[in-house]
């Protein structure tokens, strides 16, 4: 919690006749994250080479790239497909010699089939469409080319043409462009070509036809009409053997794609001539049991050793160690960035604050309803993964916007059966009357919260930089992120002293003790000075930044901006669809009124649905924001390594 | 001029300072947001890794628009 699960790093040595089984050991575990080698370039250098794959690499490969492609042929996809029943790596194996070059076979011979076809499909639409305009003509087509004393033009102009020298001329205007067929004699092709570029001519080209354009079209639509149908028997045979040999596609996909791995892991070693070294990273929860079953596998022909881990140099890998709960927060953090292994993890915080925040801003009993369903609904959709946990999320949010709805006794803009417990967002919008509401309590909790979450961020940067960083740089930047504390509360206690604000302390009571200044007022003017002073130690230039201060925990007032602005909107919509169009046909029920009613249950329904969506885009991003701007940014610096552990977790096969 | 007209006028003006300041606030967004926002889209059709970060980046002139309707708010009530 708070921190990246601990890791420990592990050296592997082995002579190279223990590659074999330590890699298998490996793979099987899937808990070492590799670091790779780096060759060294160096002129000279006589050391320690990157490895070469083992000898079944290349064949594993070219098997891998035929699987894929037949995959691709079938559109089978491993991520799509959930495991039906997982398949023994021996009988696949065993399979694979015999039945894949058949399937490869037949997916190419259907490819190829289907390609051919499909030119010859886009072939003769190409030749329709040339032949178009020419259905206008009443003239067979062999009759326009294959002259040599006469000239014949085909094209678009924007008028008809006319020219002064005997012609015979074919003109069918249309709205898409005024196609024209004109023959004179060469001789007098001149004229001809001028008086056609004087009507903007654009010629076409004449297709090498026999007949009228006409049949020719009918015979080619016929001819299409015969490909689409063996198109369409391709691709139910397609989805035929789409169906027979998923599942072996599948699990074949996995088995190579691991022997694969496997045999390409040697690059990734430093290795001599007789010998390997591997280094890595693994859980230190786990790092027992690995190098027991690596001694275990290579019959104690080995060297494995826990190395210390030097947390200023290495990368070392980073696994979130949250409880579950935060798993959908984690997608949040990693879309920022994943945090260093030396510094906290602020997922457990967010995980709390955000969907908070969230509920805060769109409080609605009503909409925590269509949200609740919404996610119950995607839930059918999105079994894993990212879409996944982004439902979960959003079930997440669905619950606090209730709970906060509860709290603003709100369901879609209208009061429940009791007062808010908490402030009242229940604006005097078509004149009901009433309190209205409580906008400088909400505004004032809003920066409570600001003030609060940020000084929380800057105790963290004061934590992260303790435990990093070392000597006077040490001091400098733990005193630099104080100041920042200081200068926020210093302001704060500054205004106490001058103005009685509402939830806040009054200290304008005091007695002035010196130059008519109140201690509230000393205090607060000491802490800016002091704290100008820390952050001016750490970097003069921070001094310019100082008003972010103001300017940050003023932004988290649109916890209360965003908000009343949705509950503004669904009592509009709540005005004009009840209050001005429902109530008063309900006086007087005609037929007309009827439809009135009918047009204003559509407002009402269509007004809380937008209103909902955007809530739900805008709490979702406001609260994103105020935790990666207002909170990150005093703190979090991210940009840490994912733990890959050398493995895979395998759905379609088993030993 | 009345006693009541007056009034009448000041809860007028108010309410038009309180719509000047959320409109040209959110101008103000909107012509800031309009650089960072393109620019954003670009970089995410090069990258798609980026989003989450491009997103942040298009949001954070959103402060102006929300300084103008809390300054709104407070005109208002």
């Amino acid at each position: 919690m708070l921190k990246a699960k601990p890791m420990s790093r592990l050296f592997i040595a082995a002579s190279k006749d223990q590659l074999e089984p330590v890699i298998q050991e490996l793979y099987r575990r899937n808990l070492f994250h590799i670091d790779d080698f780096v060759d060294q370039t160096r002129e000279g250098y006589e050391g320690f080479r990157i490895g070469m794959p083992l000898a079944d690499a290349s064949a594993a490969s070219s098997d891998l790239l035929k699987i894929r492609s037949v995959e691709s042929t079938y559109l089978v996809k491993p991520e799509e497909t959930g495991p039906e029943k997982k398949q023994k790596t021996a009988d696949i194996r065993a399979l694979i010699e015999r039945d894949l070059p058949v399937i490869e076979k037949e997916a190419e011979e259907i490819t190829e089939r289907k390609s051919m076809l499909e030119t010859e499909e886009k072939e003769l639409e190409q030749k329709i469409d040339l032949l178009k305009p020419f259905v206008q003509v009443p003239v067979d087509m062999d009759l326009l080319r294959g002259y040599q004393s006469l000239s014949v033009y085909a094209g678009y102009t924007n008028r008809d043409v006319i020219p002064d020298v005997p012609h015979e001329c074919y003109y069918s205007p249309s709205k898409t462009g005024n196609f024209i067929v004109l023959i004179v004699q060469s001789a007098q092709r001149a004229v001809a070509e001028r008086a056609l570029s004087d009507a903007m001519f654009q010629m076409v080209q004449i297709p090498e036809e026999t007949g009228s354009a006409g049949t020719a079209i009918e015979r080619y639509n016929a001819r299409i009409g015969e490909l689409k149908k063996e198109l369409a028997g391709i691709a139910a045979k397609m989805e035929e053997c789409r169906k027979k040999h998923a599942d072996f596609l599948l699990a074949c996909d996995e088995l190579i794609t691991t022997d694969v791995e496997k045999a390409e892991a040697p690059l990734r070693f430093a290795t001599t001539d007789q010998a390997f070294v591997a280094e890595g990273f693994v859980p230190s929860a786990e790092i027992k049991g690995l190098i027991d079953a690596i001694n275990a596998a290579t019959g104690g022909k080995s060297y494995v050793v826990e190395l210390p881990v030097d947390r200023e140099h290495d990368i070392v890998p980073v696994e979130y160690d949250n409880p579950s709960f935060c798993d959908p927060t984690q997608l949040i953090i990693d879309t920022y960035s994943r945090p260093k292994y030396t510094e906290i993890d602020p997922t457990l915080v967010v995980a709390f604050i955000f969907p908070i925040f969230f509920g805060l801003m769109l409080g609605d009993v009503g909409y925590g309803l269509i949200l609740l369903v919404l996610s119950l609904v995607m839930r059918r959709f999105f079994k894993s993964g990212d879409g996944a946990r982004l439902v979960k999320t959003l079930m997440i949010f669905s619950f606090s916007t209730i709970f906060f709805g509860l709290l603003y006794s709100e369901v879609i803009g209208f009061k429940l059966f009791w007062e808010p417990i908490i402030f009242s967002r229940h604006m005097n919008i078509g004149g009901e009357g009433g309190p209205g509401a409580a906008i400088p309590q909400l505004l004032v909790t809003s920066i409570w919260i600001g003030v609060l979450y940020i000084t929380l961020g800057r105790i963290f940067g004061i934590i992260n930089h303790a435990r990093n960083d070392h000597g006077s740089h040490r001091t400098k930047t733990i005193l630099g992120n104080l100041g920042w504390i200081l200068v926020m509360w210093g302001i704060l206690i500054t205004i106490w002293a001058y103005f009685t604000i509402p939830l806040m302390i009054d200290l304008t009571r005091q007695t002035p003790v010196v130059a008519g200044f109140t201690p509230g007022a000393i205090g607060g003017l000491l802490m800016i000075i002091v704290g100008v002073i820390f952050i001016a130690q750490e970097n003069v230039l921070d001094i310019f930044e100082v008003p972010t201060i103001i300017s940050h925990t003023l932004s988290f007032t649109r916890l209360v901006a965003v908000g009343l602005s949705s509950v503004a909107i669904a009592m509009v919509v709540n005005y004009i669809s009840i209050g001005l169009i429902i109530e008063p046909q309900l006086k007087s029920i005609t037929a007309v009124g009827a439809v009135i009613i009918a047009l204003g249950v559509l407002i009402f329904i269509v007004g809380h649905i937008g209103n909902a969506a955007l809530g739900l885009i805008d709490g979702a991003l406001q609260s994103l924001r105020l935790n990666y701007v207002e909170f990150f940014t005093k703190f979090y610096k991210g940009g840490g390594k994912k733990y890959n552990p050398f493995g895979m977790k395998r759905k379609f096969t088993e030993d | 001029m009345t006693l009541e007209m007056v009034q009448a006028s000041q809860v007028g003006l108010k309410a038009i300072g309180a719509g000047l300041a959320v409109g040209m606030a959110g101008i103000g967004t909107g012509i800031a947001e309009m650089g960072i926002g393109s620019a954003g889209v670009g970089a995410v059709a090069e990258d798609k890794d980026i989003f989450g970060l491009a997103l942040l980046f298009t949001v954070i002139p959103e402060t102006i628009v929300i300084f103008g309707l809390v300054v709104a708010l407070l005109l208002l009530f």
